[in-house]
């Protein structure tokens, strides 16, 4: 492809320009990759290098310090204790002390479990006096995975304390040797509402997230590499292990039945997931805009009405609209009814159950019907926004007599685009995993007859995040397959995001913005 | 000086988990708690029975006999001379979304639930249900019809105890749109349907238990083998037949027309339908809509090329399931209650307040039950009824596809694609039986039945190709299924021609150098044999 | 001459704004029909009396508040008073978790704040449906499950919403920083600032905040009913009331269902409405900054 200057550029006609941008960030996406994979290797590379210098570190620390460091290096807070500094030497002592129970008591256990993911499963023997079947469960491998990992949390916090402990010994010694007086405990509280004040800030948000968010995710990833499903679940029916890549291997290559394996389901659904998410995003913006423009005219009347009837369909929770609308396009609904009533159809139209084109139908639906949830979130995002464009700039636009429509692609849009740029994106991603609006207008229906049988009855509207649900709840119930292509989707949402974003002229400049 | 905070987090951490944890070992009881009985005297006596004591249980039951359950309950504890007090909650589960409820975590699952049957062999893979001892194995044999008993039975043991009989399905009308005289011809309702511009409502598209009517009308059938982990391990199946190609141009009139709708509510018949096929649940609900206009008879028959086949129907039962327990006197205890709440006097209460027909002999023989005009049809029905047996938790699925693609077929053979399409799914499903080298040589195709095992006396055996490539490696697994493994580390013989840094610590066999080999599986001692050609 | 152009020219401006006025108007209204039919119908439906399933037209034949008095009869006072409560006490404990971690991000420049910030994305990616069973195990061992469904529910999301500090932290972004800075040289503690300074002027996104709190445990269905499991006592609205149109139940439940519908309606409409100047200050303050 040619490259153009930028007087070549501006010499372009429209068109021209524009596919010479869509080219240019195809051609871009290459690179950012490339920029992508090196940036993770010089990331390992600095944080090889950040090991090797904490090393260095803690060995001279413990060479040049005094008694009282080198007993901290068993005696968490022994340093602190004995220079004065009571309250963190007892909670660095403290934190020692649970540490050791807990590992006594419970965490070495789940940690000697963890490599079996447990060894002796579940039976039943008859009572021939009661005359029934008594059952025993035995080991547990859901939960030894899951506290084996909350183990290995437990542990890397405690190396960072023990690492942290060794360093405030090796500041206190400098200080002291300088002649400065070490800090006090009330200067430490202090500090947490002043110049600490971010830590006191983001403790709890981030110990939520970590148990809450991290935690689920790192065993859900690790799901992908066992057999865990609905005939081994662990403890009552069986034990699950460690399967390697297998479930993997399984998602890209089985061969099913007719040639259709999990490889093609996948690929159909991600097809349909990235255009649903295409329109549902796009059709939301333009249409959520041009109905905040209307409303925002000069001259359009009662505009808090218009607004407050939009805004109901965010108000009123989507389980009780959704499932309602969905009841309403069903074949004997009341859509059908109405239309065959005007005579406008001779036939009631079956939305929700024609397979043809793909379920074409039911799709169109879909995307229309998200519109009517959409809509009024944009209408009010746009509104604020459409405001804050200064008003001279569409005077001096109305002087040179440029048209409304040239107002609109030449003001409002790039200012919109510009600004709402980040939101959009998100806007994307959140589509992709749009739960709601699927599960509970179609359920994923019409059935795809051709995808079907990988796992959990496959329709021609089901999303990926649907087709999740489907299989942690289907028939079989394979979390690990679930978990696999939950993985998958991450990857792509990941890709798309990664690329996109750090593109986005909003971000880029975040300090610009105040 | 700092991170005084990072340790308060930490710590908050620690707590949550020490909770989460604490003293969490190994095995442990998944059910409440039980009283402890002394020694057992054997005979249950009065007051020192065994089993006397108070059990908290919880208890899943259908919407609709909520409060007649907790009765039935509070009767048990006043009559049963054991001495078992039963403090039970009884909560709202559908029949038809017990095992995927239950599925997700047994142990917060109810202790006696009523599911439909077609739940069983997935509820039997998730250890769901509790095995009956030989007293309680012969209650049910001695007070229910063979096919109810086939309905809790597999291999040798049974699993459940029948609730009801009438879990099958016939037809409703309206009289105000259908003249008597058509309710016989499939192609006639449709007629009279479309005419009138009113519905004809079968669940074909969404459920398989309907849909099966019209192969059962001509004939097929699908007859399943479960084991004892309720999976399927063999299959008769002739629905990918003459016969079913048959039965699928008969569903093909339904579908075609533009009067059907999938769906199986009594409501249908508020929203425009004429024509319903449903079962004895939904009596009253028609009636309240429909009035004297209600009909309910038998499923009419449709017509393929001059011949005429009488739409067929499932029969099966509600089944009423024990969750397995740790403890042997909540096991006994919970057992009793379930004889109670399925004998007879319980039986025809349902019958009496729900219209639920009940699956006991002498309940059955009961007048007013044999009075009843939803049971009347179901009987007009039954001579083309099929028991429905044991099917495999997958079928479900597989079978109900069908429909879509009969539908979107444009021709016989559309149709035909179809079946074929269905029966090789089912074919997958039971593994068609034994083992398969997966691996290198077959793209790692598990459905690859080329690669079968060849098995004489538990000893399996194949010879395999094997080709140069980066990564000559393999392993034996159940058909179809990843299940069961079999690999290196369970070569015994020839281990040296095998690589195992290349396996990389998993457990595939991968061979050193391209060739011919033959591997010998012994499933009793587990060992792989592996020589060379 | 000149002037009677600029006249014309003024003239036909102004008809042509009437006529595209008018059309505007036009189309609002038919918007808005669309808008409101489906809500238009549940509240007729859920004053319908003759049949209670579903049924093919819209204005009843019998009229009357049935439905609504059959509610009371069923848990669904329990429901409504467990999301009642979920909501409020969500929309308390995660205003004050989202203010946090925005106002941090926002405001402080420290070592791992980009790692950090990108790391939240990162996770946010995530398809969170996995998640949920492992976060029911969870609550299970700390038994907030079944009965006690309304305290796991609410930990979990308030201990999970640190997560979306982004449209928040946007807002924050647009308070110049210059306040704070002229505080801080007055001998404010950073905590002195928050407090005295950005609070006051962060009005909208702490309404907003409080607004999305507050309506998003009414909605949530998945995952409420995961951690219910089946126990009505632990049931929010949209679980309870689901269970309504199943099959067992659609024909006997279905109007009551509509009628349980408008009274969930109801407040988180009012609510919405009375708050809904906030909310759009709040969310072009931030989500424009995303």
């Amino acid at each position: 492809m040619k490259q153009y200057s930028d007087l070549e550029y501006l010499q372009l006609s429209k068109w021209k320009k524009f596919c010479y941008r869509i080219l240019c960030f195809f051609r871009s996406i290459p690179t950012a990759l490339k920029n992508f994979v090196f940036g993770i290797g010089r990331f390992f590379k600095n944080a090889a290098l950040a090991v090797v210098r904490e090393f260095k570190d803690i060995f001279f620390t413990f060479k040049d310090g005094d008694v009282h460091t080198k007993i901290s290096y068993a005696v968490m807070g022994w340093g602190n204790l004995a220079r004065g500094q009571i309250l963190r030497g007892l909670l660095f002592l403290l934190f020692e002390a649970v540490f050791i129970f807990y590992m006594v008591v419970s965490g070495g256990y789940w940690l000697s479990m963890l490599p079996s993911l447990g060894k002796v499963g579940p039976g039943k023997i008859y009572d021939p006096i009661y005359d029934v079947y008594v059952y025993q469960y035995n080991d547990n491998s859901f939960k030894i995975l899951l506290y084996g990992v909350l183990t290995i949390f437990f542990i890397i916090a405690f190396i960072y304390t023990w690492r942290l402990n060794v360093k405030q010994n090796k500041i206190a010694e400098d200080i002291i040797k300088s002649g400065k007086p070490l800090k006090s405990g009330r200067d430490d509280l202090r500090s947490l509402v002043d110049d600490k004040f971010h830590k006191t800030l983001l403790a709890l948000p981030l110990t939520g997230i970590l148990i809450f968010t991290v935690l689920p995710i790192v065993f859900m990833i690790l799901v992908a590499f066992t057999n865990y499903d609905g005939s081994h679940d662990g403890f009552i029916n069986g034990l699950f292990g460690w399967q390697g890549f297998e479930n993997f291997r399984t998602l890209f290559s089985w061969k099913g039945a007719n040639g259709h394996s999990y490889a093609a389901t996948f690929g159909e659904i991600l097809t349909w997931t990235l255009i649903w998410a295409v329109f549902a995003t796009f059709t939301n913006y333009f249409l959520g805009m041009f109905v905040a423009m209307m409303i925002n005219k000069k001259g359009v009347r009662v505009k808090k009405l218009w607004r407050t009837i939009l805004v109901m369909t965010i108000a009123i929770p989507q389980f009780i609209s959704l499932l309602y609308v969905s009841k309403m396009f069903a074949k004997n609904g009341i859509v059908n009814g109405v239309l065959l009533d005007l005579g406008w159809i001779k036939q009631a139209i079956d939305f929700w159950g024609s397979t043809a084109n793909n379920g074409l139908l039911a799709r169109v639906l879909v995307i229309v019907i998200n519109i009517w949830i959409g809509i009024p979130y944009l209408m009010l995002i746009a509104t604020g926004i459409l405001m804050n464009i200064p008003a001279d700039l569409y005077e001096s636009a109305k002087i040179d007599g440029a048209s409304g429509w040239k107002q609109y692609t030449k003001i409002t849009l790039p200012y919109m685009l510009f600004i709402t740029g980040p939101y959009l994106l998100t806007q994307f991603t959140s589509n992709m995993n749009n739960f709601n609006v699927i599960f509970l207008l179609t359920g994923g229906a019409p059935t795809n007859a051709s995808a079907s049988w990988a796992s959990g009855n496959v329709g021609y509207t089901d999303l990926l995040i649907t087709w999740l649900f489907k299989i942690t709840t289907g028939e079989d119930a394979k979390y690990y397959l679930a978990s696999v292509v939950g993985i998958m989707v991450f990857v792509v949402v990941a890709l798309i995001t990664l690329i996109v974003y750090n593109r986005l002229p909003s971000v880029k400049n975040e300090e610009d913005f105040q | 000086m700092k991170k005084v905070l990072s340790i308060l987090l930490v710590l908050a951490m620690l707590f949550s988990l020490a909770a989460c944890a604490g003293g969490n070992g190994g095995g442990e009881n998944p059910s409440g708690e039980a009283p402890s009985g002394e020694t057992p005297t054997g005979e249950a006596q009065n007051g020192d029975s065994p089993l006397a004591g108070t059990y908290d249980i919880k208890v899943w039951v259908a919407e609709a006999i909520t409060d007649l359950t907790q009765k039935q309950i509070e009767d048990f504890n006043n009559t049963n001379t054991d001495g078992i007090k039963f403090n039970a909650t009884v909560q709202a589960v559908g029949e038809d979304i017990v095992a995927t409820q239950l599925i997700t975590d047994v142990e917060a699952a109810g202790d006696i639930f009523i599911f439909a049957q077609d739940q069983f062999a997935r509820l039997i893979q998730a250890g769901a249900l509790a095995q009956l001892g030989e007293g309680a194995s012969q209650i049910v044999k001695d007070n229910n019809t063979p096919e109810a008993v086939a309905a809790v039975t597999l291999n040798d043991g049974l699993y459940g105890y029948p609730v009801t009989a009438d879990n099958g399905y016939f037809m409703y009308y309206d009289k105000s749109v259908i003249p008597e005289e058509d309710v016989d011809s499939l192609e006639k309702l449709i007629e009279d349907c479309e005419a009138a511009g009113k519905y004809f409502s079968m669940e074909l598209q969404t459920s398989a238990w309907y849909l099966a009517s019209f192969f059962f009308a001509t004939g097929c059938v699908s007859e399943w083998t479960i084991d004892d982990d309720g999976m399927a391990t063999a299959l008769n199946d002739t629905f990918d037949s003459p016969e079913g190609l048959i039965a699928a141009k008969g569903m093909k009139k339904l579908l075609d027309s533009p009067a059907h709708v999938s769906s199986s509510q009594a409501s249908d018949f508020a929203a425009g339908s004429a024509v319903l096929v449903c079962g004895t649940w939904a009596y009253d609900d028609i009636k309240a809509i429909l009035g004297d206009n209600l009909g309910a008879t038998d499923l009419p028959s449709f017509e393929v090329d001059g011949e005429e086949y009488h739409l067929g129907s499932f029969s099966g039962f509600k089944l009423m399931g024990v969750k397995p327990q740790t403890d042997v006197t909540r096991q006994a205890a919970l057992h009793k209650l379930a004889q109670y709440l399925t004998g007879e006097q319980c039986q025809l209460e349902r019958f009496n307040e729900r219209s639920w027909g009940p699956s006991n002999i002498v309940a059955q023989q009961d007048p007013a039950v044999a009075a009843n005009a939803g049971q009347i049809a179901i009987n007009l029905q039954a001579p083309y009824a099929t028991p429905q047996g044991q099917i495999s938790g997958a079928w479900w699925n597989i079978a109900k596809v069908i429909a879509d693609e009969v539908k979107d077929a444009a021709d016989e053979e559309g149709i035909q694609a179809a079946l074929t399409n269905y029966s090789q799914k089912c074919n997958a499903l039971i593994g068609v039986g034994g083992y398969v080298f997966v691996g290198a040589w077959n793209g790692w195709d598990n459905a690859d039945m080329t690669h079968k095992l060849t098995e004489e006396d538990g000893v399996y055996t194949i010879t395999v190709e094997v080709e140069e490539s980066d990564y000559m490696g393999g392993r034996i697994v159940t058909a179809t299924n990843w299940d069961t493994d079999h690999g290196a580390a369970q070569v015994t013989t020839g281990a040296d021609l095998i690589d195992m840094e290349a396996a990389g610590g998993d457990n595939n066999i991968v061979f050193k150098e391209a060739g011919n080999y033959t591997v010998t599986w012994n499933a009793d001692t587990n060992e792989i044999t592996i020589v060379k050609n | 001459m000149r002037e009677k152009k600029t006249v014309k020219r003024h003239l036909g401006l102004r008809a042509t704004n009437a006529i595209s006025n008018s059309v505007i108007h036009v189309l609002l209204v038919i918007i808005s029909i669309i808008w409101l039919i489906p809500f238009v119908c549940i509240v007729l439906q859920s004053f319908r009396l003759e049949l209670s399933g579903p049924v093919g037209y819209v204005i009843p034949k019998q009229w009357g508040f049935d439905n609504y008095a059959a509610l009371l009869r069923t848990d669904f006072k329990q429901w409504y008073i467990n999301t009642f409560i979920i909501a409020l006490v969500n929309a308390a404990l995660q205003t004050v978790i989202v203010l946090c971690m925005s106002y941090t991000l926002s405001r402080f420049r420290f070592k791992m704040r980009g790692a950090l910030m990108r790391l939240m994305m990162i996770l946010g990616l995530f398809p969170g449906m996995l998640t949920m069973i492992i976060l029911y195990r969870v609550l299970k061992d700390l038994g907030l499950t079944e009965a006690n469904a309304v305290p796991g529910l609410i930990l979990v999301y308030v201990a999970s919403s640190g997560m979306g500090y982004y449209v928040s932290k946007g807002f924050f972004d647009t308070i110049p920083k210059s306040l704070d800075e002229a505080a801080r040289v007055d001998g404010a503690t950073r905590m002195q600032v928050l407090f005295k300074i950005i609070l006051p002027l962060a009005k909208p996104i702490v309404i907003y905040t409080i607004l999305t709190a507050f309506m998003a445990p009414w909605g949530d269905y998945v995952f409420a009913r995961y951690i219910s499991f089946e126990n009505p006592v632990g049931m929010n609205v949209a679980v309870g009331m689901y269970k309504w149109l199943t099959l067992d139940q659609i024909n006997s439940n279905y109007t009551m269902f509509c009628a349980g519908g408008v009274i969930v309606a109801i407040p988180v409409t009012i609510l919405f409405l009375c708050l809904q100047r906030y909310y759009v200050e709040g969310v072009t303050g931030g989500a424009v900054k995303g």
